[in-house]
């Protein structure tokens, strides 16, 4: 056959680096740019958007109805992240799309992001918004019920110096120049209140329409520091992308923490392959491979097998098609330090790490009583997991190696290793694998979805 | 189809961008770079002034690469490889296989190899407008 026409098999290395790297990120948002943009020198274009490197900057959109709080919670998120705040005032509406984009197109805007604060109002302002190309990457809408509102606004207060908001209940400022200087903000009377609530419901839910993906409505009726941290933790997540991603997977734990559970469950459900480094060994001896006669003597002696053997096994499986398309889960390896160097040097390396943590009265009480059944296979625990019918009971049959002196062997070395491969594997997820195990794989799950910290 | 998504792909396809990005990650995965920004931005000057003057576009194949190439196709040395092979070639380095000037039965050598491919990627680069 001929050699350049062999399936294509893209090396191990450009995936890890193009996601360390956010490449597909990177490219999308060049991609954005020119499509809304569509200039006549794309070339010249992309460098200059290279150049401007904003991919990261906030980009955020402030809406809800009169006293809910936008100015401020916009005020202390422009100080909180250091970005431009934009602000309406009575302008018409085909006038506002172009003031936008110009102030927009400041020098401090693109290297800072903006915070736009009650802008758009209804759906023809922010359809005017999208077809200049503003696009927030966060739209945050604060709600609380009509009364609430309207009781709040007649609070509100302005000091005209600073044109900072207060009010009368919730915020009243220290310094007493200041309450001396405030007045009445206009337009505040019950009557105002609610004619401009009503005009917000009437608009409101099209530009929640237009905006869905990006919004999270937080509730304003609560104390301002809690609705303030709400809106922060949400800017700080960033939407899933569409970025491909490869799930390397690797569990570490004591063991009866549920690895095996755990890694099972993974795997069924987005099919991935599961790697159990014991039962690699064991397939290797049984299918009598080069590897596996080497094996062999120490299995029958019981030392533990060589760490270069097993890596070479490691290595070999999972640099196989089905590991490199669909991702992989691991455990059962590395246990201890020098096992993860050689494994990182090998170019093995897992994307999302977890440590399952379990107090080790549990793990006594989970291993001692377990059992599995030999027909089919299923494990079974004489307190959690109980054998459904007699007969599947009378065949139970428990792992020799678990007894409780192997048991305590075995949890000594694990936390005699566990303090170095935790420094080793610094931005793993630790898990209480104290419950439940479908509470477990909930939490794993959410932790493998999420993109990783930025 | 709406207008507007229209005249997105009419300007992508007028501008050959799915091609450039194309080429720009092959290159970005290749290399590795530390920087990738930095990388993608002396990649598009060079496109940019490759046009203009005669510097050489941001290849990814070179002379070696070629002459590898070659030698992996010619099994048994004979010097020429057929024009089943030579079209497989290009599809792997991702050129068109289409308006060959050439016959069914023809065999192609080493130079006209590395000649035509060459010609190939300069004319592929060289579509993109600065």
């Amino acid at each position: 056959m001929d050699a350049t026409a062999r399936p294509l098999r893209v090396p191990p290395e450009m995936g890890i680096y193009a996601e360390k790297h956010e490449l597909f990120q990177l490219l999308q948002n060049m991609l954005e740019g020119l499509l809304i943009h569509k200039p006549d020198e794309p070339i010249q274009y992309m460098i200059s958007h290279l150049k401007q490197d904003n991919d990261h900057v906030p980009r955020i959109c402030i809406l809800g109805p009169p006293a809910s709080g936008k100015t401020t919670i916009a005020t202390w998120l422009c100080k909180q992240l250091n970005t431009p705040r934009i602000t309406q005032e009575k302008i018409p509406n085909a006038l506002w799309a172009s003031l936008i984009q110009e102030r927009l197109s400041n020098v401090d805007c693109i290297k800072q992001g903006w915070i736009l604060e009650g802008f758009p109002e209804n759906r023809d302002q922010a359809w005017m918004l999208q077809s200049a190309g503003i696009t927030p990457r966060h739209v945050v809408v604060l709600y609380a019920p009509d009364t609430v509102l309207i009781e709040r606004n007649l609070g509100k207060r302005i000091d005209p110096s600073t044109k900072e908001v207060y009010h009368t209940t919730f915020d009243w400022p220290s310094d007493p120049l200041v309450q001396q200087r405030l007045v009445e903000a206009e337009g505040i009377s019950e009557q105002e209140t609610a004619k401009h609530l009503l005009e917000y419901h009437r608009n409101f839910p099209r530009v929640f329409q237009i905006y869905q993906q990006i919004l999270k409505s937080i509730n304003a009726d609560q104390p301002c520091a809690d609705v303030f941290s709400q809106v922060l933790t949400y800017i700080q997540t960033w939407c899933r992308s569409a970025a491909p991603f490869t799930p390397r997977i690797l569990f570490c734990g004591p063991p009866g923490s549920g690895k095996s559970l755990q890694a099972a469950l993974i795997a069924q459900k987005y099919n991935i392959v599961n790697i159990c480094c014991g039962q690699l060994l064991k397939e290797a001896v049984a299918d009598k491979t080069k590897l596996g006669e080497l094996i062999k003597p120490y299995f029958d002696s019981g030392w533990p097998v060589p760490d270069n053997i097993v890596l070479k096994l490691l290595a070999d499986r999972l640099n196989r098609l089905d590991c490199m398309t669909d991702g992989w889960v691991l455990h059962g390896f590395p246990k201890d330090l020098d096992q993860a160097e050689q494994m990182e040097r090998a170019g093995i390396i897992p994307n999302r790490i977890f440590f399952l943590n379990l107090p080790s009265e549990s793990v006594m009480e989970r291993l001692a009583q377990r059992m599995i059944d030999p027909v089919t296979g299923e494990r079974y625990h004489a307190m959690y997991k109980p054998a459904p019918l007699p007969d599947v009971q009378a065949r139970l049959k428990q792992n020799p190696k678990d007894t409780e002196e192997n048991i305590r062997i075995c949890l000594e070395t694990y936390y005699r290793h566990a303090g170095d491969l935790a420094e080793f594997y610094e931005d793993a997820f630790y898990i209480n694998a104290d419950q439940d195990p479908y509470v477990v794989f909930e939490y794993i799950e959410s932790c493998i979805v999420k993109p990783s910290t930025v | 189809m709406a207008a507007g998504e229209q005249r997105g792909r009419e300007y992508l396809e007028r501008y050959k961008i799915p091609e450039l990005l194309h080429n720009l990650s092959a290159l970005l995965l290749y290399h590795r770079p530390e920087r990738p920004r930095e990388f993608l931005i002396h990649a598009l000057e060079r496109v940019k002034f490759a046009k203009l003057t005669d510097v050489e576009y941001p290849y990814l194949v070179d002379e070696s690469n070629l002459d590898a190439m070659f030698e992996m196709l010619d099994t048994t040395s004979q010097g020429y490889i057929t024009l089943v092979q030579y079209k497989g070639a290009l599809k792997s380095l991702g050129l068109s296989t289409q308006d060959l000037p050439y016959e069914e039965d023809a065999t192609i050598t080493l130079e006209i190899f590395k000649k035509e491919v060459k010609k190939l990627l300069q004319e592929s680069w060289a579509i993109y407008q600065p």
